[in-house]
Formats: C-alpha cells, sequence, structure tokens
C-alpha cells in the first residue's frame, strides 16, 4: 500500500466517494491515524461518522476534503475517488470565515472556482437567503452571533453547489437552538440529494439524518459501517466500551442504565454572592444587567442560554476577572476584583471556554503544575490519572499537540489541583467521550461533596441534567428563566438551604 | 469585541474612499519622502495642512472622528518636540542665539527650530495616515493589491486573513492575562504570555489556510466578484498629490 496514488476528480460520479484501503500517517507519526478504510458512500447518503477521541475521524474528514498530503503533511495509502466538488465546514467559525464582509466571504468559493461575475451576483444573494441571512451580504463577518456565522460558513460551503458536503463537528460551539436549526438545514440539504459525511457529538440531533454510520476505533480502524440500527445490533457494546456517544433512546435498547440521581446537595456557607451586577465591555453596550447571583459550598449551578448572552462574562465576573460597573460581587467575603492574584487563585477558579487561550507553558506536565505547591503537586500525578491524561504518557507533550477533548481535560487539570473552594467552568465537558465524561463527573461529585461551589456554564444538555442543582437560563445579559440566587432547590436540607439564604446577606454585607 | 475601525458610507463613498487604495499610497508615500527630506517648517505646513484638509475635505471624516485618531499622535508630537528642544545638540553651541537660559537648561533657537519640525512631521505623518485608514476598507486594498499591483493572491488575501486576526490576537492576550492571574501567577506582563500568543497566531494563521485551501483556494485562475478599475478620481487625485509637492518646492 506504501505510496499508493491517491485519485483525485470525478473518477466516480458526483457525490459518490470510494474508499480502498484508504489511510493516512502524519509526518514525524509513527502511528498511523486512520487506516484500512474500504467505503462506498451514494450520491445523496448520509453517512455519519462515529468513535472515541483519536479514532481518525478528522483526518477522515480531511481525506475527503482533498487536504490530506497537500495542507496536511503526511503519508497516504491506498486510494481514494471523491466525486466532487466537494464543501466542507469546520468546528470553529473563526477560523473558517476567510474574508472581512459577508458575501464577499460567500463569494470567495466562487472566484476559486472561476465563476464569472455575473454568475455570482446571480448566487451569492441567493445562497444568503437560504441561510436566513439576507440583507447582511454587507455586514463584517466579524459582527455576527456565533450561530450566524456556522450558518454563514455552511452558506460559503454550498455556494459552489457541492454535490458532497462533508462537515467536522459543525454545532460544537453552537448553543442547543442553533445547533437545532443547523441540523434542520443539513436535513434540508440531504432531502435535496447532497451527499452528507458528518462527525457531530450531539447524537441526539444527528442520529435521524444518518442512513449510515461508520463506526471508527481508537486505532483508526473501521468496527462497523452500516445502517444505525443494524450498526447498534451489532456493535452496540463495542461502541459503548469505546466511549461512543449514543442517542438516549439507544442507550436504553442498549441497557445503559439512565443516570443515577445524585444525592441532595449539602450546602454549606455562601462563597460568591452577587447583587444587581452589571457589566459592559464598552460604554452603553451591556452585556450582563442586573444580575443576583448567589453560590454556596456544595451547591452547583447550571447557566445555559444563547451564544452572546453573557454567561461567560457573568462568570468573570464571580471570579474578579472583571469588575463590574453595577451591583457588587463578593468572594467569601471581598471583591474579588480587588483580591491578590494568588489569594485569588485559592479560593476560586476559572475554566476558560477555549483552552488554548490559557495555556502558559509549553508541555503538559508544566501547564499543569503551574504555580502549585508542594503538596498540590505530589498528587498531581493522581488526578492527571483520573482526567485520563497519565503524566507518563501525556506529561512531555505539548499541550497544543493534544486533541481538543484532552486539552480540555489538561486545562481542567491545572485548576483543580490547587483546589479552590468555587469553581466556575465554562464548557467543562467540551469534546468529552463518554468515559471521560464520566470520570469528569466523578471528579466534580467528589469535589461538590468536599463542599466545593460549582457554577457550570453550558450549552450540554446532559451535564444540566446529570449535575443536578439550579438552573438558569440567561438571555440578552438577564436571567430570563431558573433562579440563581436564593436557596438552592436540589432538596438539601432546609436547615442548610435556610442558612446559605440567611449567609448571604451577611457575604453581602463583608 | 474589540473590532476595527468602521468606515461609514460617507466616507467610503468620497473622493478619497473611491480612488483606488495604490494611488492614495502613492501619493502619501511621496508625501511621507517629502516630509522626511526637509526641516523647513512651512514645507511641512503645507503637507501637514494638505493632509488633513484631504482627509476631512476629500475623504469627509468626520471632524471628530479625526481628531480621536489623531489625539494621541498631538500627544506624541509635543513629547518629541519638547524632547528635541531640551536636548538638542545646538544648545551646546555658543554661538547659537540663546532663547532661556534656566542654570544648566539652555535652549537656543536652532534646538527649538528643530525640535517643532519633527513635531510636526509626526503631526502630518499622522494626518496621512489617518486620511488612508479611514477611507480604505481592508478589502478593498487586498483587492487592488491584486487586480491593479498584481501581486500574488496569496500573499494579499492571506495578509487580509490576518489583518482581521488582529482583533482575535488582542481578545487572546487579554484572556491570557486573566488566565495568568486566576492561576495565581501575578497581574503583570511576562515574556511566557507573548510566546503563548505566538503559538496562538501561529495556530490560527494555520487553521485559517486550512480553510482556504478547504474552499479550493487556487494560486491562479479565479475569478474576481469585486472590481477594482483606475478611474478619473485617482487621476485628480494623483494630480493633487503633486500640486502640493508642487507648492512645498516653490517655497524653497
Amino acid at each position: 500500500m506504501r505510496g499508493a496514488v491517491v485519485e483525485r476528480g470525478a473518477v466516480v460520479e458526483p457525490g459518490a466517494v470510494v474508499a480502498r484501503g484508504l489511510g493516512f500517517t502524519h509526518a514525524g507519526s509513527a502511528e498511523a491515524a486512520l487506516r484500512d478504510v474500504d467505503l462506498e458512500v451514494a450520491p445523496g447518503e448520509c453517512l455519519l461518522v462515529l468513535g472515541p477521541s483519536g479514532s481518525g475521524k478528522s483526518t477522515f474528514v480531511l481525506a475527503l476534503a482533498e487536504l490530506l498530503g497537500r495542507d496536511v503533511a503526511g503519508r497516504l495509502d491506498g486510494t481514494l475517488e471523491v466525486g466532487g466538488p466537494v464543501g466542507v465546514v469546520f468546528q470553529d467559525s473563526g477560523t473558517q470565515l476567510v474574508m472581512e464582509r459577508v458575501e464577499d466571504d460567500v463569494a470567495f468559493g466562487l472566484e476559486n472556482r472561476a465563476w464569472t461575475r455575473g454568475e455570482m451576483q446571480a448566487r451569492v444573494p441567493q445562497v444568503l437567503a437560504e441561510a436566513g441571512l439576507d440583507g447582511l451580504g454587507r455586514e463584517r463577518t466579524a459582527t455576527l452571533s456565533g450561530g450566524q456565522q456556522q450558518r454563514l460558513a455552511l452558506a460559503g460551503a454550498l455556494a459552489p453547489r457541492p454535490r458532497l458536503l462533508v462537515l467536522d463537528e459543525p454545532t460544537a460551539n453552537l448553543d442547543v437552538d442553533g445547533a437545532r436549526a443547523f441540523v434542520d438545514r443539513l436535513a434540508a440539504l440531504h432531502a435535496a440529494g447532497t451527499t452528507i459525511v458528518l462527525i457531530e457529538h450531539r447524537v441526539e440531533l444527528a442520529w435521524r439524518l444518518a442512513d449510515r454510520v461508520l463506526v471508527l476505533g481508537r486505532d483508526g480502524r473501521p468496527v462497523d459501517l452500516g445502517p444505525p440500527a443494524h450498526v447498534v445490533r451489532r456493535s452496540g457494546r463495542a461502541l459503548l466500551d469505546a466511549g461512543v456517544w449514543l442517542p438516549a433512546d439507544v442507550d436504553a435498547a442498549l441497557g445503559v442504565a439512565s443516570r443515577a440521581a445524585r444525592p441532595p446537595a449539602v450546602i454549606g456557607e455562601p462563597l460568591a454572592v452577587g447583587h444587581g451586577i452589571g457589566f459592559g465591555y464598552r460604554r452603553r453596550v451591556p452585556v450582563v444587567r442586573d444580575v443576583d447571583v448567589s453560590v454556596a459550598a456544595g451547591d452547583r449551578l447550571t447557566i445555559v442560554g444563547p451564544n452572546g448572552s453573557g454567561k461567560s462574562t457573568l462568570g468573570r465576573l464571580l471570579v474578579g476577572l472583571l469588575r463590574p460597573d453595577a451591583g457588587t460581587v463578593r468572594l467569601m467575603g471581598d471583591a474579588p476584583h480587588r483580591l491578590r492574584s494568588d489569594q485569588l487563585a485559592r479560593r476560586a477558579a476559572y475554566l476558560f471556554q477555549d483552552p488554548e487561550q490559557q495555556f502558559l507553558a509549553t508541555t503538559v506536565a508544566a501547564e499543569a503544575g503551574l504555580g502549585l505547591r508542594d503538596d498540590e503537586l505530589a498528587r498531581l500525578p493522581e488526578l492527571m490519572d483520573a482526567l485520563a491524561l497519565p503524566l507518563g504518557r501525556f506529561g512531555a507533550r505539548s499541550p497544543y499537540a493534544l486533541s481538543g477533548g484532552e486539552q480540555r481535560r489538561l486545562s481542567l487539570a491545572g485548576i483543580l489541583a490547587r483546589s479552590p473552594r468555587l469553581l466556575v467552568l465554562d464548557e467543562p465537558t467540551f469534546g468529552q467521550d463518554r468515559a471521560t465524561y464520566q470520570g469528569l463527573l466523578a471528579i466534580l461529585g467528589a469535589r461538590l461533596d468536599d463542599g466545593v461551589g460549582l457554577v457550570a456554564i453550558t450549552h450540554d444538555e446532559r451535564l444540566v441534567a446529570d449535575l443536578g442543582g439550579r438552573s438558569a437560563v440567561m438571555s440578552g445579559g438577564r436571567l430570563v428563566g431558573g433562579t440563581m440566587a436564593g436557596a438552592p432547590t436540589t432538596g438539601g436540607t432546609a436547615a442548610t438551604g435556610g442558612s446559605a439564604t440567611g449567609g448571604s446577606a451577611t457575604g453581602g454585607a463583608a | 469585541m474589540i473590532l476595527l475601525p468602521e468606515l461609514d458610507a460617507r466616507q467610503l463613498t468620497s473622493p478619497l474612499g473611491r480612488a483606488s487604495p495604490l494611488t492614495k499610497l502613492a501619493v502619501g508615500f511621496a508625501w511621507l519622502a517629502a516630509l522626511v527630506a526637509t526641516t523647513d517648517p512651512r514645507q511641512t505646513l503645507v503637507i501637514l495642512g494638505a493632509g488633513i484638509a484631504g482627509a476631512i475635505g476629500l475623504g469627509r471624516v468626520p471632524v471628530r472622528r479625526f481628531l480621536r485618531a489623531w489625539l494621541p499622535f498631538v500627544a506624541a508630537a509635543a513629547g518629541i518636540a519638547a524632547v528635541n528642544t531640551i536636548l538638542g545638540a545646538a544648545n551646546r553651541d555658543p554661538a547659537a542665539r540663546e532663547l532661556l537660559g534656566l542654570g544648566p537648561l539652555r535652549i537656543t533657537e536652532p534646538a527649538l527650530a528643530v525640535g517643532v519640525v519633527l513635531g510636526l512631521r509626526i503631526l502630518a505623518i499622522a494626518g496621512i495616515g489617518i486620511a488612508f485608514a479611514q477611507t480604505t476598507e481592508a478589502t478593498t486594498l487586498a483587492d487592488a493589491l491584486v487586480q491593479q499591483a498584481r501581486l500574488p493572491d496569496r500573499f494579499a488575501y492571506g495578509a487580509l486573513a490576518a489583518y482581521q486576526a488582529v482583533p482575535r490576537l488582542s481578545l487572546d492576550l487579554g484572556t491570557l492575562v486573566q488566565a495568568r492571574r486566576v492561576r495565581g501567577m501575578g497581574r503583570g506582563w511576562s515574556p511566557r504570555l507573548l510566546l503563548a500568543l505566538l503559538v496562538l497566531a501561529l495556530r490560527h494563521a494555520d487553521r485559517m489556510a486550512l480553510a482556504m485551501d478547504a474552499r479550493g483556494f487556487a494560486a491562479t485562475g479565479r475569478t474576481r466578484y469585486r472590481i477594482v478599475r483606475w478611474s478619473a478620481v485617482d487621476a485628480a487625485v494623483a494630480l493633487g498629490g503633486l500640486l502640493v509637492l508642487a507648492a512645498t518646492v516653490a517655497l524653497r
């Protein structure tokens, strides 16, 4: 197979894919990321690609996009025929919108395919209208919401009328409604005859789209391929063991016990209390408006809401990374933005949404151990094992060379090692498969039992359900549903719940 | 979210807004060369005045917006003028005419003249820069570089993508600083931040390149959605630019 030629161009009919013994080894890596893929995708089919993290799913998408060996250095094996043109959508809209203006971005792919100016002028508005972006052609892409940006990325990929659309976790950064709308649009495209190859962790949404499922194993080899029901029957157990997420009804059919309810929280003293918090990055553009919030020891609060609703900003206010314009925030009695850095780090931790934005060291071991005391360093190996990042295997690697899910866990390690009392976590479960998710949940549960207060900002509905506790919905910088202040509703003993409310007044007055 | 300056329709449809960015660059650089070549305050003043008139008159840049962009340079210019006046070599020349003598501090006429010209030069350079930046969209500049200056697409649109990444970079830096603080590493600046920022920038560029290629970005054979053409406006702007230079020469 070594050095075999990969066929490019329309050898097969448009929208079809034929792979024979397809494999890929990244330059500088001994292990193949993808191997022995034999597959035929018929025009108009929708193929859902599943597999644990590190199973070569993204590599497969890059292969179909004809980017392997060109942009991504390495060795291709076997043959691949793709009936193009191919449209590609990636996860992060910030790095796939190329041009400054919306209409120019849609036109970019058309220019590359040498469409005439007249054709482009007819096609661009049409594509924008289909994407629900009409009238926004002259806007800057940076001013669009996350959901709009991802619809624009799809519009740009669709503009040249591809027969095959490949998508690598396109909804990963979207809120629940945005993700649903995106998958609905894919369903419409599928119905109209576009071939779709999709990697998607939100299986609840994607499952109904799939005509067939390709399951890749940890070694990058196909485990199974077939209609969803057949795959579940044949390989359901293996899928569970590999940590692959499956829809709830499939879980039930496979006999996976529904989640064990967490024991009622024992609520202790208040940790963070905010009254009438208001904040804006620019004057007259408030991002958080008049929010009351209190988090006590043992307490868990999940905050959900659309992209840009002020959730992350509120989280940063709670731990003093920002100073409120209005209202007060108290972290164990003090205004957190005035605390010295080392004091703050013992009281609270904040997990940023993008793991890469918080890496400060060049190896995994150094990153996890940054700023730790000796006793904390001594406990680090145990924590890293629990997070499925054993130092023996990962310690010397670069944080940037990890997968997204691994990066997420590394960034968590850096803050969990310090045992702060308040944890504010922005998308803590991002990119986790079933096994690492359960591991994470166990660690968080143990911390809660130890009296840590937890605020989780998330789009992950599963996490909201599994954590229990209070849940709040934010929109436009305000609380629009649920509760963030007052007594927890988790059924904690009335006495301790009452003490939390009573204590919050003390905290606010301090 | 920090954004690059948004230009309103008035600025974009103004004569300078409609001129090719290349014409503006050519005139701007010719004026810059003249500024650097001269130490005559009158010549410097002519170019300074022409730059302001160009931005506000021909570029229809709102006065408030112009001033807001210009003000930091006014402060810088004042500082540079003061430093050069006080520390000027001419102050140690016994033959130079003394304007002020306070113990060790001696300020002479030639030193003041040099300080003033250097200050005016900063103001003029800033004015020219604002006239260009406030009438030119990044996309138009990239289009002009490709279509009129015949620069490679990969260079021009790569640069455009990098330019758009600037706000993201400042967000990255803000988050890195916060990450340091919340992990007990202090509030301040550290060389580590620069390294982390560099890595983020490179990874960002890498992904962007991948996305461009995924959409069939080709070095050759591309068509153009937006057309940039030379027009009479360009001739007029170039002519006006030359007239200003001629006026400075006439002042000699």
